[in-house]
C-alpha cells in the first residue's frame, strides 16, 4: 500500500498536468506584473490625485486673493468717483470764476479805451488854445508892420506927384518928335510895298514857267498830298485818263486812275502804286511782275508803265509824283517777241514728238517683234531725237533769257525740300552709277525765290556732277546760310573736273570741254550759261574749283533770302 | 476712227491737228483698251459727236444745242486736248465753250497736251480749271497715257498740276 498506493498516473496526463502547471504559472506571472502595474497605477493616481489637490488648494487661495483684489479694487474705484466729482465741481468753480475775471478785465479794457479818448481829447483842446494864442500874438506884430508900411508909401506918393509934374512936360516935347517920324514911316511902307508887288510878280512868273514845262511833259504827271489828294494835274494825264484838271483837283487819286490787272479786276487800294508811295516807298511798274492797264470809259484800256516817288520833308513823306505813260507799243512789242518764242518752239517740237512717239510704239513691240539690231538701232533713233528735244529747250530757254521774257515769279520756298525732291528726280541715275551720294543740308531760311528757277539751278548743276562722275564716285551736296542775307549751295564731286585750260569757257554758250566730250556724255553745252544767267538775274553769284591738287569739281551758288525788288 | 463704245470701256475724246500725232494717240489708246472719238478742230469735235449719232453737221454758234443733245447720246470720259488747232479756235477757247454749258459736263477731265510753253497759256488753262497740263515733247506717250488712267480710276482727289 505505500509505493504502490502511488496512483499511476499515465504519462499523457502528466504531460498535461505540466502544461497546466506551466500555464498556470505563466498565468501567475502575468498576474504578478499586473499586480505590479496596478501598483504603480494606484502610485500614480495616488500622486495625481495629491497634486489635484494641491492645485485645488492654491486654485482656492488664488481665489481669495481675487475676491481681494477685486474688493481692493471697488475701493479705489468709488475713491476716484468721489475725487472725480469734487474735481468736476472745482472745475465748475474755476469756469464761473474765469468768466467774472474776462467780463471784468473787458470792463478794464473798456473804461481804459475811454480813458485814453478823454486824455486825447483833451491833448487836442490844448494844442488848439496854444495855436490860436500863438496866432493872436502874430496878428498883433503884423497890425504894427502894416502900419509902418502905409506910413513909407505915403511919402513916396507924395515924391512920385512931384515927378509926374515934371514927366508930362518931357512927354509933350516927345510926342511932337514922334508925328516926324510917323510921316517917314509911312513913306518907306509904300516903297516896301511897290517892291513887293514886283517881287511876287517875277516869282509868278518863275512858278508859271515851271509849270508850263511839268504840264508839257510827253509823260503823264500827277502830284498828290499826303492825303492822296491831287493837287497837280498835267494835260498829258488829263488827255490819258480822260479827265479834266478842274474836275481831279483835291479828289483822292483812286476815283481818277481806275487801275485793273490781266484779267481785268481792280487793283486793290493798297497795292495802288500811290498808295505804297505813300508809304514811303519808290514804286515802278518795271519791277512789278503783273501788267497793269487803265480802264478808259469805253471800257477799252492801255497798259500802263508807273512810277510813283514819295516826296519827304525830313522823314514825314509830304505827297506824290507819279509819271506814268501808255506803254502799248512797248507792250505789243514783248507779245510779238513771247508769241515768237512760243510759235518756234511749238513748230520745233512738234517733228520731235513724232518721231520719239512712233519710236516709242516700235520699241514697245506690239507693232511686231523686233530682233536685236533693230532694237539698238531704234534706241540710237530715240536718243538722237531725245538730244534734239533737250536742245531746243534749252535754246528757248535761253532765247527766253535774252528777249527778257523768262517769267519770274517769287514764292516762299523750302529750300532743302526742293533739293531733296531733285534728289529723288535724279535717283536712277545715282543708282545706275553707283555714286556714293551725300545731302548735309544746315538749317536755313525760307527764300523768296521762282521755284521754278531755283529747280532749274540745282537740278543742272546736280546731273551736270552725276554725269561727269565715274561709276561708283562721289557727290555730296550742301545748303547753310551765310551772313544772314544769302544762302550758299554746294555740290561737289571726285569726278573728271575741269580741265585748267578751259575753265575761262564754262559758262559760254555751247561750250563742252574735251574731256567730257571724249567720255562719250551727252550735253547741251547750255546748262550752265543759261543756270548763270538765272543766277545773275535772282541777285545771286556761281563759281566754281577744279584743281589737280583736288580731284574732281565743287560748285557754289548763294542765292539772297529776298528777292531783289 | 470713229469707235463704238460699250459701258466698260472709258472713251477718250481726241482733239489734235497733227494728222500723224493724231494716228499714233489713237493706236497707243485702242492698244490700252480705251474708246477714242478724234477730231481735229473746235468744231469737228461737235459735229463729229453729232455726225456718229446721225444728228447731222451743226455749226459752232448753236454748241449748247448740241451739248443738251449729247448729253444723254454719248459718254466720253476724258478729254485729250492740244492748244494749236485747225480753225480760228483754239484749246483755250474749246475749254471755255465746253465748260460755258456746264451740268455733266463740266465734271470730265481734260488734259491739255500741247507743245506750247508760254506761262500766259498755261496759266489760263489752269485759270479754266483742266486737269493737268504736258508739254508733249518731253514725255513719253505711254506715261501720258498711264497717267490718264489712274486719274481715271482716282485713289485721291488731285490738283491742276503743270508738267
Amino acid at each position: 500500500m505505500n509505493k504502490q498506493s502511488i496512483i499511476s498516473i499515465p504519462d499523457d496526463t502528466i504531460f498535461k498536468l505540466k502544461i497546466l502547471a506551466e500555464e498556470k504559472e505563466s498565468v501567475r506571472r502575468k498576474l504578478v506584473v499586473t499586480a505590479e502595474k496596478l501598483r504603480l497605477k494606484a502610485k500614480q493616481l495616488a500622486v495625481t490625485a495629491e497634486e489635484k489637490e494641491s492645485v485645488r488648494r492654491k486654485l482656492v487661495i488664488t481665489a481669495e486673493k481675487l475676491v481681494a483684489t477685486a474688493k481692493e479694487k471697488e475701493r479705489v474705484r468709488r475713491k476716484f468717483a468721489t475725487t472725480a466729482k469734487q474735481l468736476t465741481i472745482t472745475a465748475r468753480e474755476k469756469e464761473s470764476v474765469r468768466r467774472k475775471l474776462a467780463i471784468t478785465a473787458e470792463q478794464l479794457r473798456i473804461k481804459a479805451k475811454q480813458l485814453a479818448v478823454t486824455a486825447e481829447e483833451k491833448e487836442n483842446v490844448r494844442r488848439k488854445l496854444v495855436i490860436t494864442a500863438e496866432k493872436l500874438v502874430m496878428t498883433a506884430k503884423e497890425k504894427e508892420s502894416v502900419r509902418r508900411e502905409l506910413v513909407g508909401t505915403a511919402k513916396k506918393l507924395r515924391l512920385k506927384a512931384m515927378q509926374l509934374a515934371e514927366t508930362a512936360k518931357e512927354k509933350e516935347s516927345v510926342r511932337r518928335k514922334l508925328a516926324i517920324t510917323a510921316g517917314k514911316l509911312k513913306k518907306s511902307r509904300e516903297t516896301l510895298e511897290r517892291k513887293v508887288i514886283e517881287r511876287t510878280k517875277s516869282l509868278e512868273m518863275a512858278r508859271a514857267k515851271e509849270e508850263a514845262i511839268l504840264l508839257s511833259i510827253g509823260d503823264g504827271l500827277i502830284a498828290t498830298d499826303e492825303k492822296g489828294k491831287i493837287i497837280l494835274i498835267n494835260k498829258t494825264a488829263e488827255k490819258l485818263l480822260e479827265k479834266e484838271s478842274k474836275n481831279v483837283m483835291g479828289k483822292i487819286f483812286s476815283e481818277t486812275i481806275h487801275l485793273e490787272d490781266e484779267y481785268g479786276i481792280p487793283i486793290p487800294l493798297a497795292k495802288h502804286p500811290v498808295s505804297m508811295a505813300l508809304l514811303g516807298n519808290k514804286i515802278s511798274t518795271k519791277n512789278v511782275s503783273e501788267i497793269i492797264y487803265h480802264a478808259r470809259k469805253d471800257k477799252s484800256r492801255f497798259p500802263l508803265s508807273i512810277m510813283v516817288t514819295p516826296v519827304t520833308l525830313g522823314k514825314k513823306v509830304i505827297g506824290t509824283i507819279k509819271v506814268f505813260r501808255d506803254i502799248t507799243n512797248e507792250h505789243q512789242i514783248d507779245r510779238a517777241k513771247t508769241e515768237f518764242v512760243s510759235l518756234a518752239s511749238h513748230q520745233l517740237r512738234t517733228p520731235l514728238s513724232t518721231v520719239s512717239w512712233y519710236t516709242e510704239m516700235l520699241l514697245g513691240g506690239k507693232i511686231g517683234e523686233l530682233n536685236e539690231k533693230q532694237t539698238k538701232y531704234l534706241n540710237e533713233v530715240y536718243q538722237g531725237n531725245q538730244r534734239m528735244i533737250d536742245l531746243v529747250n534749252a535754246l528757248l530757254d535761253v532765247s527766253r533769257l535774252e528777249l527778257g521774257t523768262f517769267p519770274i515769279e517769287p514764292k516762299q520756298i523750302n529750300i532743302i525740300k526742293l533739293i531733296k525732291s531733285v534728289i529723288h528726280e535724279q535717283g536712277p541715275q545715282i543708282n545706275s552709277k553707283k555714286i556714293a551720294f551725300s545731302f548735309l543740308p544746315e538749317k536755313v531760311p525760307i527764300i523768296n525765290a521762282d521755284p521754278k528757277l531755283v529747280r532749274m539751278i540745282v537740278q543742272n548743276i546736280l546731273s551736270n556732277s552725276i554725269k561727269y562722275t565715274q561709276a561708283e564716285g562721289q557727290v555730296s551736296i550742301s545748303i547753310s546760310s551765310v551772313d544772314k542775307k544769302n544762302v550758299l549751295f554746294k555740290v561737289s564731286d571726285n569726278g573728271y573736273g575741269i580741265p585748267r585750260n578751259q575753265q575761262d569757257k564754262i559758262f559760254t554758250k555751247l561750250f563742252r570741254a574735251d574731256n567730257v566730250r571724249e567720255k562719250d556724255t551727252d550735253g547741251t553745252g547750255l546748262g550752265l550759261y543759261i543756270v548763270k544767267s538765272v543766277v545773275e538775274n535772282s541777285g545771286g553769284k556761281i563759281w566754281f574749283e577744279s584743281t589737280k591738287e583736288e580731284l574732281g569739281t565743287r560748285f557754289f551758288v548763294t542765292l539772297p533770302i529776298k528777292k531783289i525788288l | 476712227m470713229k469707235k463704238i463704245q460699250t459701258k466698260e470701256k472709258k472713251t477718250i475724246l481726241v482733239i489734235e491737228d497733227e494728222r500723224p500725232l493724231l494716228e499714233i494717240v489713237n493706236e497707243k489708246l485702242i492698244e490700252k483698251g480705251f474708246g477714242v472719238i478724234t477730231a481735229r478742230s473746235v468744231d469737228q469735235v461737235f459735229n463729229a459727236m453729232l455726225d456718229k449719232n446721225g444728228l447731222g453737221v451743226i455749226a459752232a454758234t448753236n454748241i449748247k444745242q448740241a451739248l443738251d443733245y449729247l448729253e444723254n447720246l454719248e459718254q466720253v470720259d476724258a478729254i485729250w486736248l492740244d492748244h494749236n488747232l485747225i480753225g480760228k479756235e483754239n484749246g483755250i477757247d474749246f475749254v471755255k465753250k465746253f465748260k460755258a454749258n456746264g451740268g455733266l459736263w463740266n465734271k470730265i477731265p481734260i488734259f491739255v497736251i500741247s507743245n506750247t510753253e508760254s506761262s500766259e497759256t498755261i496759266k489760263s488753262y489752269v485759270n479754266l480749271g483742266v486737269s493737268k497740263y504736258y508739254v508733249k515733247s518731253n514725255h513719253k506717250l505711254d506715261a501720258i497715257i498711264k497717267d490718264i488712267n489712274n486719274s481715271l480710276n482716282p485713289k485721291t482727289k488731285r490738283k491742276t498740276v503743270r508738267v
